[in-house]
């Protein structure tokens, strides 16, 4: 199982990685020094990646205890940016609530199921644990017999816990499958490449705008170039993502291209009605960490259905 | 249907250094959490490493805000004062700390932001906005101040002459003072040794006092300075 950490596939990954890297940082470079260009920004993002991949790559190499972990601990940290700019945070009570939820998510997902002892990660419990979160949450107001302001209280916390605990919490659940590396690495790759991908389509061709309310800088062109990119993704990657035949490949390239856009488009809505920019200030030049895993939020519960259901992850 | 009220937290786009620096500090869990454990291991640190030991804790009125201020003779103080707090008051709980020498470089202000709980005074250009600034904590019930009159720590473990902000925060006011003296700490770690020597402690706390009938002027606020001078002097011996 833990072998699946130290395969072929993360070597590739690692590879790819490293060449992306270099190639990135020397564009940069380029621009910012022998073009004399203003790439500040691109410069910025460049350096919050050379912080970011060693982590997400070190905790991946470090095996299936600590993926779990640090997909857990992001996912803390995420929640806190949403409950921060939401005001959520003020009720410690509830916060608290969606903080053990998270928890929990990391520990079932560690742990082996009480009646199987055999299989890796409770998944029963995992699907199960919305419910006595959401049932815990709406607790709250009843214990402190309060009214005022507390849908708001409670619907802000079933999104933080549903939505960014445990949609998200599937790809560390992911670590407890088979071909854990391989999926999770592929997700990790894919998804900001769509983002990517969307960028610079956007840039060159971009005419018609996506969603002017609620993304002005999207536009349709952008979105096709990124849906292209993301359906060639899994054949690219096919190394990672064994038992895939045309269908599961043609399914995962859909998810890749459509999700990662959804959940972009999704973080931004709420960021729009909030009336923020970025959900936090933690990673240079990506803003906070839900910024950066709003994507994936949305596309790794899809991934991880469609492939249980199709191929397996055990 | 009306919108939502979202008010995200006053530091939301402050970078993690800044939210530590800014006063009042918005609340952080996580920062909660850290404290509460460090000052856990602080309680046991104290008792095993310095022996120390409090006289007159049951004088402290929890029931309401009051500023705690004792002789300043090292940096083991603000840490003991905290120390002699019920656990679950020092998240309310604040020493006032120089601007200028705990809020210079990052890791002092994480130190002093995190583990102390201080609030930073400017006591070179702006002491009068953070006497307001000690005034309006104070305005919150359970919130509790801990100053150093003397403005600096001592350099020869002689008490030195009590500054009169502390004066001025009290005058004509019903604010509760608890004068405390600390002794030990000059022994234990003076200025310019590089580690705290296992040398006894020990926090003796006075009967708490007002000054509603001094006048809120200079003279009045060097007035209950000297007073407090006189109580802390008094605890000491």
């Amino acid at each position: 199982m833990n072998a699946m950490f130290g395969s072929e596939t993360i070597r590739i990954f690692l590879v790819i990685a490293g060449g992306v890297l270099l190639f990135a940082g020397t564009a940069i470079a380029i621009l910012k020094w022998v073009l004399k260009k203003n790439a500040d920004h691109a410069w910025h993002a460049f350096r919050g990646w050379l912080v970011m991949i060693p982590l997400v790559v070190g905790a991946i190499l470090l095996g299936r205890v600590a993926t779990i972990v640090f997909f857990g601990i992001v996912a803390l940290v995420g929640f806190t940016e949403f409950a921060r700019a939401t005001g959520l945070y003020r009720d410690w009570l509830v916060t608290g609530l969606v903080y053990a939820g998270i928890v929990g998510l990391a520990i079932v997902t560690l742990i082996s199921p009480p009646d199987d002892p055999a299989k890796i990660g409770w998944y029963g419990m995992f699907m199960a644990l919305p419910v006595y979160v959401v049932a815990g949450v709406l607790l709250a107001p009843i214990l402190r017999d309060r009214t005022k302001g507390q849908l708001q209280v409670v619907a802000l916390a079933m999104v933080g816990f549903v939505y960014i605990g445990w949609m998200f919490g599937h790809l560390a659940f992911l670590a407890d499958g088979r071909n854990a590396a391989g999926y999770i690495l592929f997700l990790l790759f894919s998804v900001p490449l769509c983002d990517v991908a969307a960028f610079t389509f956007g840039k060159m061709f971009g005419r018609h705008r996506m969603r002017p309310n609620i993304s002005p800088n999207k536009t349709w062109e952008g979105s096709f170039g990124a849906f292209a990119v993301g359906m060639a993704l899994p054949w690219v990657f096919r190394f990672a993502l064994p038992g895939f035949g045309t269908r599961e490949l043609l399914l995962a390239g859909v998810i890749v291209g459509l999700g990662s856009q959804l959940g972009d488009l999704s973080i931004s809505v709420i960021k729009r009605d909030i009336g923020i920019k970025d959900m936090g200030t933690l990673i240079e030049g990506h803003g906070g960490v839900l910024d950066r895993i709003d994507s994936l939020i949305y596309v790794a519960p899809l991934f991880f259905h469609m492939t249980r259901f199709f191929v397996g992850l055990e | 249907m009306e919108s939502w009220d979202y008010r995200p937290t006053a530091d939301f786009d402050k970078s993690p250094i800044e939210k530590l620096r800014m006063f009042p500090r918005q609340p952080d869990m996580l920062v909660y959490a850290l404290r509460f454990v460090v000052h856990l291991w602080l309680r046991v640190y104290l008792r095993v490493w310095h022996r120390y030991r409090v006289i007159g804790r049951e004088r402290l009125p929890l029931d309401r805000p009051f500023v705690m201020v004792a002789n300043h003779a090292s940096h083991l103080d603000a840490l003991s004062l905290l120390s002699a707090l019920p656990l679950k008051r020092i998240q309310k709980s604040y020493p006032a700390a120089a601007k200028d020498y705990f809020f210079t470089s990052m890791p002092k202000i994480a130190f002093s932001a995190v583990v102390v709980n201080a609030m930073p005074f400017d006591r070179k250009e702006n002491p009068r906005d953070s006497l307001a600034l000690c005034r309006q904590l104070l305005e919150t019930p359970q919130h509790i101040l801990i100053l150093f009159p003397e403005g600096t720590r001592t350099a020869d473990g002689a008490l030195a002459t009590f500054k009169p902000g502390i004066g001025f925060l009290t005058a004509g006011t019903n604010l509760t003072v608890v004068p405390c003296h600390l002794d030990g700490a000059f022994r234990a770690w003076p200025k310019g040794a590089f580690i705290p020597r296992p040398r006894k402690l020990t926090l003796r706390i006075g009967e708490p006092m007002t000054f509603a009938s001094f006048n809120p002027d200079k003279e009045g606020a060097k007035a209950i300075a000297a007073r407090l001078e006189e109580v802390v002097r008094g605890l000491a011996s």
